[in-house]
């Protein structure tokens, strides 16, 4: 019994990878017209590090489309390049700023020197999960992306693996019209839609039966618990800014904590600055936060960031009846107000 | 009695004329408050509020006019919904929700100036005492 349940398991899993390596083989074809044609300058897709590892990859010629990869793998979020100054040159709201080499991986690009290479005429084309389309959305309803030069190609994804090869905990809350793009917020899908069994057991007890479980799991503790369990979690950041500089949607010119005057909070990595410094960036996140997991995969002390911008999450979706990422032409519920909007805590 | 330091940030409009009115109408409220006038609630930005944490302020209050009233229209009602999100982090950060509080007072109401500076200020002692000792409120 446990025996052909293990069998059909892998047999699954087997199954999986063949869909994921025909999906990456249309991939590749797609971005060779693309880039044939002219439609776009620059695709920004997955690849290989010369170490194996699945990396960023910017293809800027024809001959280097081969190079793109779809499986599960592909954790980062693209779109996190999107409004990069040095990535994407001319495109969207950075005029004038370089782009880096194509074909590079971003290690090497680095390495080399970006900078160097010419600016992108302007048209890229981007690969994205549904869980990275939704912080496209919110990028998209804040005016920062030029849609008109912005080719989205839309990946159905079974989910994705961490280093130990375990689905990581966010893909298995993700909703059906997540994880496969929605039709009429890409210009193309490729691969077939995913079916994920349904009522299939979650692995992970935090999303068993609601949705903010590990939030609410922390809101039922005592605040001397409470702060005890952060000021741990504070107590070993080292202020490296990953988490920031890794978010789709931290994407300001001048960030307020690389500000002198006035410094608003210490760079001291001190528990009490720390505890500042986490409670701003998920004040700017609170609305537009899509859960990406992105600033806790690069977190190198392993703080849980998820469940302080879900927290956020949480408060506004019950206060101001809002979830983020899911409309482009939604406003941050931070901008707009309702007549009706909760006072209790107000005297 | 350990001697507090809480930081009001006053709408210029509505609450500062209110805390005046108490002022001028002799009313006793607790000293303990440092009073600061901003233009409207809807400039305070939750930044202001860390840094007086930061700095060693024991509590801290955003009043501003009732939604409706206010000068600018609508700065107060932006403001609701910062502060709401602010004071939910505070708590799930483990910091006690009653060191921070908002309030609508308009110019007329002296009396309910005098009355949150009373209330503001019992609670925060309130969380002054159940806070673990050697914990620093930030």
């Amino acid at each position: 019994m446990k025996e052909s349940a293990l069998k059909n398991a892998e047999a699954a899993v087997q199954k999986a990878a063949a869909a994921l390596q025909k999906t990456a083989a249309a991939l590749q074809e797609t971005a060779t017209d693309l880039l044939a044609q002219k439609a776009v300058d620059l695709v920004i897709g997955y690849g290989r590090s010369s170490g194996g590892d699945v990396v960023p990859l910017f293809v800027g010629r024809v001959e280097e489309a081969q190079a793109l990869e779809w499986n599960q793998h592909c954790t980062y979020n693209l779109v996190r390049y999107l409004t990069d100054p040095e990535v994407i040159g001319s495109f969207g709201s950075n005029r004038g700023a370089k782009k880096i080499k194509s074909g590079a991986g971003m290690e090497e690009a680095t390495a080399k020197g970006a900078g160097k290479a010419e600016a992108v005429a302007g048209k890229v084309a981007v690969v994205v999960k549904g869980c990275d389309l939704k912080s496209l959305m919110v990028l998209q309803s804040e005016n920062q992306l030029r849609r008109e030069r912005l080719t989205v190609i839309g990946l159905p994804c079974p989910g994705v693996t961490d280093e130990a090869g375990r689905v990581l905990a966010k893909c298995e809350s993700c909703p059906p019209e997540v994880y496969n793009p929605r039709k009429e917020l890409c210009d193309l899908i490729i691969g077939e839609p995913v079916q994920r069994p349904a009522g299939e057991p979650l692995s992970n007890p935090d999303n068993q039966d609601s949705t903010y479980r590990d939030v609410e799991r922390i809101d039922a503790l005592n605040p001397a618990e409470r702060r005890e369990l952060w000021d741990n979690y504070f107590a070993r950041c080292l202020r490296c800014y990953a988490c920031r500089n890794v978010c789709p949607l931290c994407y300001c010119k001048e960030c307020v904590f690389d500000q002198h005057d006035p410094r608003w909070v210490s760079p001291a990595a001190a528990v009490a600055s720390n505890r500042s410094f986490h409670l701003i960036r998920a004040y700017h996140l609170a609305g537009r936060c899509v859960d990406c997991g992105e600033c806790e995969r690069a977190c190198p002390v392993g703080i849980p960031l998820r469940r302080i911008n879900r927290k956020a999450a949480k408060v506004v979706e019950e206060s101001f009846h809002f979830r983020a990422g899911l409309d482009p032409e939604a406003k941050s519920p931070l901008v707009v107000f309702a007549n009706e909007d909760p006072e209790e805590f107000i005297e | 009695m350990k001697k507090l330091k809480i930081v009001g940030f006053l709408c210029n409009w509505c609450s500062y004329a209110g805390a005046d009115l108490a002022g001028v109408s002799r009313m006793q409220y607790p000293e303990e408050i440092r009073i600061i006038r901003v233009p409207c609630s809807g400039r305070i930005n939750p930044l202001l509020v860390l840094k007086c944490f930061q700095e060693g302020a024991d509590g801290v209050l955003v009043a501003g006019c009732h939604p409706g009233d206010c000068h600018y229209q609508e700065g107060n009602l932006y403001a609701r919904r910062r502060m709401l999100i602010l004071r939910s982090l505070l708590a799930y950060f483990g910091i006690d929700e009653r060191r921070f509080h908002m309030s609508w007072v308009s110019a007329s109401e002296g009396k309910k100036w005098a009355d949150t500076v009373h209330s503001l200020v019992k609670d925060v002692r309130a969380a002054e005492a159940e806070a673990k000792a050697g914990v620093p409120v930030w």
